[in-house]
């Protein structure tokens, strides 16, 4: 019996209508060849995950437009990567729900697929991403503003009451940061993930505590 | 006849002796606190100042010695300059407890070797120093700092002080909340200016492999740069605007937080010896081509 290739495996997931697991003989040395062969292993592996994770895509998010399907196809197509889907359809037609007949070009696929998965988790990706910027960043400074709003009253009910230039330049410049506190409060919510913004908040919290132990200091 | 001339005789004669008693009680109280000190040091001297309110100049000589004139109107405060080794300490402290902010007010002329090391705070008045080569520090909350021909590592600290530094070099490091700096001919390797509320003007030579890092929340942000200048260029202001009149390189590799939140210039000017990083958050950059 001749010697079942990776060439061999992959003509058969090619032309295999009913999948590498069905029982036939030729199915059978197929699914020893996946045994002794890591990287076609990986192959069917990796193509798992991927319907895994476009079965989810598209449970969670709504479906892309038609044309952007059209308009990938036609790109494809201009390309030479694909061609029109034969009359026959395969089981591999099936696995990812639209008609691209050559898995010999499992990279093309495989890209294709990936592009998409990106395209579509995009939004929820941002989203996500959003959410964790913000609530870490919330998390890291709501103790940090309460421990300055605590330490400012503190300070301002120590000190006594001074008509000194010294003492109203502090106080000036004191709602000066805090105004710019404001402002980078808002600029981190409305753009959590703005390390610039996040940046520039955490340099005013540290202007605040310096000149409030200024204000102690007096 | 006689009584009539005695008695304006007489008045003259007490009008006479009371005017200078008067004016003598009066300077007492206004001119009467002046010292006027001086120590012999070794190279390398440190001298400290500290002052709550006034004026403070200080000029390097060729002395190897350090010179204090003290000057302060009121009685509630005194002068404090002492020697200890090497550093000399000046520093003007209130003996009163009901005092009001003008009796605070002491001002100094200080006379230092060119290598003296300084330390200075100066909450309110003025702080102007010349010629001193030696390392800096300078902390004030009011007061603005006027710095010419300095070297050395140079630290400044403002509240709302304003910065002004002519001809300065080595390594100069300032920050305030509402001063504005003014930062003229220089030559240092190592700027790092921030501001919260405040304009910064950097017009100096960017030194190969020099650092210029100036930064603000809100105001204007003025570079001057000449042809044959050569630095790293990233501009970047989160919502305010950048204009350039640099021709740039554009860089290889951009960090993608600088494009994607506000605006941002990046890119090499000729070799690119220097680094010059300059960000506002709401303020304005201008990175203008030098007359």
């Amino acid at each position: 019996m001749a010697t079942f290739t990776c060439r061999d495996f992959q003509d058969h997931f090619e032309s295999s209508e009913d999948g590498p697991r069905s029982a036939s003989p030729r199915s059978l040395r197929v699914q020893a060849h996946l045994r002794d062969c890591p990287s076609c292993r990986n192959f069917v592996e990796d193509l798992g995950t991927i319907r895994a994770a476009a079965t989810q895509l598209a449970v969670s998010d709504p479906e892309p437009p038609e044309r952007i399907w059209s308009s990938l196809r036609a790109q494809l197509q201009q390309e030479g990567i694909i061609h029109e889907a034969p009359a026959k359809q395969s089981w591999f037609h099936e696995f990812f729900g639209f008609g691209l007949p050559r898995p010999v070009l499992a990279g093309g696929y495989l890209a294709v697929l990936l592009a998409i998965a990106f395209g579509l988790s995009g939004p929820i990706n941002s989203r996500i991403n959003r959410q964790r910027w913000l609530d870490g960043t919330q998390s890291s400074l709501t103790p940090l503003s309460a421990q300055l709003t605590s330490a400012e009253q503190a300070s301002l009910l120590s000190l006594p009451a001074s008509e000194s230039p010294v003492a109203a330049s502090l106080h000036k410049n004191l709602e000066i940061v805090d105004n710019y506190i404001s402002l980078c409060e808002n600029s981190v919510r409305e753009e959590p993930e703005n390390e610039l913004a996040r940046e520039y908040l955490y340099e005013a919290y540290q202007e605040k505590a310096d000149l409030l132990a200024q204000l102690n200091e007096r | 006849m006689n009584a009539t001339l005695a008695a304006p005789l007489r008045f003259d004669w007490k009008t006479g002796l009371l005017a200078p008693g008067l004016l003598l009680i009066t300077s007492s109280s206004v001119f009467a606190h002046n010292v006027e000190k001086h120590f012999k040091v070794e190279p390398r001297s440190v001298v400290t100042i500290h002052n709550p309110d006034g004026k403070v100049v200080v000029k390097a000589w060729t002395k190897a010695e350090v010179m204090v004139i003290a000057s302060h109107t009121s009685d509630k405060v005194e002068v404090d300059v002492e020697q200890t080794g090497n550093r000399v300490d000046v520093m003007t402290h209130q003996i009163s407890d009901t005092i009001s902010p003008e009796d605070l007010r002491a001002d100094y002329q200080i006379n230092v070797p060119e290598d003296a090391e300084l330390q200075i705070h100066d909450d309110s008045g003025e702080v102007s120093v010349a010629n001193v080569l030696g390392d800096m520090n300078v902390e004030t909350v009011g007061a603005g700092v006027d710095l010419e021909d300095a070297a050395g590592y140079l630290t400044v600290k403002t509240v709302g002080g304003s910065f002004q530094c002519i001809r300065c070099a080595g390594r100069l490091e300032v920050s305030s909340i509402s001063g504005s700096f003014k930062l003229l001919n220089l030559r240092s390797y190592h700027v790092h200016a921030q501001t919260s509320k405040g304009n910064i003007l950097f017009d100096g030579e960017f030194l190969p492999n020099g650092i210029y890092r100036l930064k603000n929340y809100s105001g204007v942000i003025e570079v001057h740069f000449s042809p044959g200048d050569s630095f790293d260029l990233s501009a970047t202001s989160v919502k305010g605007r950048v204009n350039s009149q640099a021709n740039l390189t554009p860089p290889a590799h951009a960090r993608p937080v600088y494009s994607k939140f506000g605006n941002a210039i990046l890119g090499t000017f000729n070799a690119g010896h220097a680094k010059v990083e300059l960000s506002s958050f709401d303020g304005t950059i201008n990175i203008l081509k030098r007359d």
